[in-house]
């Protein structure tokens, strides 16, 4: 698997993307608290959890999977999971 | 033997059917797992149609029933399923007289477990156990009273998912598993409080200070009942119902089973109806059963398996076999396993987090190494690429739970409490780590069937997350006590046994074999003081 060339994007980078991203969806994350640890969530958690999600992209990306192999593709299925009587016991 | 469920005829377990585990393509199961991954991406899975299933007949065969009728308990709520559904059918026990047992106790005592999140009145439970007509073959649950967690849709009864997303929520339907329940004659005692939208444990809406107790430590609010089906577990294991329903995401009904020493069964990705259950995701989601011992869980799981128009995951598959035949021991020299069976130890099971678990699964080993028909594997070999696929990103749910819930996160984000990065999650994995999220559970299914699968027929595991993301069935089952670092407290220990696809009837025959030698699944805890 070839490295990636660009730096990866700083915590502040990542955290402009995902307030913007939420944003375009119509959800506000500014009604939690900024940074409370007692509070059930915050947006510090929130943006921290975030930027890990999105990091995991580049691990999930790094892993090989053969693309002919197990193609979540629509729909081999119903022809097969509902006619395919023959296999069956 | 006491144990009344034993059967006789010892040699003739070596002329059994095969299991279903066997005879079953692995090839069709694995392309139909594929057709999911990619029914939940397009989102072609979802329905807003009320559940209209109805059974196909006559489905718990006499296998259920006990072939001695047990003595009438002076507490009926000591009966276990088996044991009331004999004794209603005898005429020994009036339904209303066992409605009358539960309701006994969930008024005395549901205000300390807080097990519950809504129930019914005595009176509408009453008038709903006289309106099933004795005898009816159709409806082998008459009386019986059960606890479906409250993700479940009721149409008499608040549906809130734990969550304040879901506050005053009144479905005007009942999902397909409680209309297959109350159909076969089953009372809903009440919705169990879960954790908030299927993770963690009960908690006050929109906070993290927790609610149920775990019934082995009624005074402890710290030691956890185990989530996310907490209120099943507790409803269950302090008997304010017969048995429950949990759902499995990751964990969610073998996590409180095992923290609670209930049996219980998470079967096939497919084999029970989704429809009417609050999704989190729609690959990943399971209806499990929990209840005290393998032969209940076979005969809620027998009511339960049926193929459901509303969900087409569940359609297609192979038909039920008689799970409560599968869950009747033979009785050789001693109670032997109903076919030849060999069980895998997963490399760390005998490495537990504490010396008790440790000693406790060994014990647990070494019994079922006595057990004839069986055979252990010790040095199982994992498939390939196990960690990276089973844990970690690849091994992950995160883009699923967020399409239902847009309107939701839109309304205000602080009901979804400490949940929240869940639920946002999809709107930043990319389509195309979720696509390759996709084939890696493909791979991982794959590879469990024919590189794990091969070496055994059930395995003893430390938890359940590989088989959840690969839809395998699970059952877990308690093995002994220990004791509570923190409180000093005797709590229960529990195990998960894995197996194939379809393999419910192997766990069942394994579980009722080592049950029909030992005890723990009997002993209830003390009521609260």
């Amino acid at each position: 698997m070839q490295e990636p060339k660009v730096p990866p994007p700083t915590d502040e980078e990542l955290d402009r993307y995902i307030r913007t991203r939420y944003a375009l969806l119509g959800i506000d994350i500014s009604v939690l608290p900024v940074s409370d640890p007692d509070a059930p969530m915050d947006q510090e958690r929130l943006l921290r959890n975030g930027r890990s999600i999105l990091r995991e992209d580049v691990e999930v990306a790094n892993f090989p999977i053969d693309p002919q192999l197990h193609l979540p593709q629509p729909f081999p299925a119903p022809f097969t999971a509902w006619s395919d009587v023959e296999d069956r016991p | 033997m006491s144990d009344s469920r034993i059967q006789a005829g010892g040699d003739a377990a070596a002329s059994q059917p095969p299991p279903m585990d066997g005879p079953v393509s692995r090839r069709w199961f694995l392309s139909r797992m594929a057709w999911v991954s990619s029914a939940a991406a397009t989102g072609t899975l979802l329905s807003k149609v009320p559940a209209v299933a109805s059974p196909r007949g006559p489905v718990v065969t006499d296998e259920a029933f006990r072939p001695v009728l047990p003595q009438v308990p002076g507490d009926l709520t000591e009966l276990t399923l088996s044991e009331s559904m004999t004794l209603i059918r005898s005429g020994a026990v009036r339904p209303a007289d066992l409605v009358n047992a539960y309701v006994d106790r969930i008024e005395a005592f549901d205000g300390i477990y807080q097990a519950y999140a809504a129930r019914p009145s005595r009176e509408a439970l009453l008038e709903q156990a006289a309106r099933v007509p004795p005898g009816g073959a159709d409806a082998p649950l008459r009386g019986i009273g059960l606890a479906p967690k409250d993700n479940f849709y009721t149409a008499d009864l608040l549906t809130e998912g734990g969550s304040l997303v879901f506050e005053g929520f009144q479905p005007d339907y009942d999902g397909t598993a409680v209309t297959l329940l109350r159909s076969a004659g089953g009372l809903v005692l009440g919705k169990a409080q879960m954790g908030n939208l299927a993770g963690g444990r009960a908690q006050r809406y929109g906070t993290t200070i927790p609610t149920t107790r775990n019934a082995w430590t009624p005074d402890l609010v710290d030691y956890s009942p185990g989530g996310s089906s907490s209120g099943t577990g507790t409803a269950v294991a302090a008997r304010l119902a017969v048995a429950g329903l949990g759902t499995q995401t990751g964990g969610s009904v073998v996590g409180p089973s095992n923290a609670q020493g209930l049996t219980c069964i998470k079967p096939t990705f497919g084999r029970i109806s989704l429809h009417g259950v609050i999704p989190l995701s729609y690959t990943r989601d399971h209806v499990g059963v929990m209840a005290r011992d393998a032969l209940d869980t076979a005969i809620l799981l027998q009511v339960l398996a049926q193929p459901d128009p509303l969900d087409p995951r569940t359609l297609g598959l192979p038909p039920a076999p008689n799970y409560a035949l599968a869950a009747t021991a033979f009785d050789g020299e001693r109670p032997r396993v109903r076919w030849p069976t060999r069980i895998g130890v997963w490399p760390d099971f005998l490495e537990a987090r504490d010396e008790d678990t440790a000693r406790l699964r060994r014990e647990l080993v070494a019994e079922l190494e006595r057990t004839p028909g069986v055979r252990i594997v010790a040095d199982l070999r994992l498939p390939d690429d196990y960690e990276a696929l089973s844990s970690g990103a690849l091994g992950g749910s995160h883009g699923d739970p967020t399409a239902f819930f847009i309107e939701h996160l839109r309304r205000d984000v602080r009901n979804f409490g400490d949940r929240l990065p869940r639920f946002l999650n999809g709107m930043l994995q990319s389509a195309d780590t979720y696509v390759k999220v996709q084939q890696a559970r493909q791979l991982l299914l794959h590879r469990m069937v024919t590189q794990l699968f091969n070496q055994c027929d059930v395995v003893l595991i430390g938890g359940s997350g590989a088989f959840d993301g690969t839809g395998l069935p699970v059952m877990g089952f308690p093995i002994g006590f220990g004791t509570d670092e923190d409180s000093g407290s005797r709590v229960p220990r529990g195990a998960v046994l894995g197996a194939g696809p379809f393999g419910e009837e192997r766990l069942l025959a394994v579980v009722a074999a080592y049950q029909a030698v030992t005890g723990f699944h009997r002993e209830h805890p003390a009521d609260p003081a």
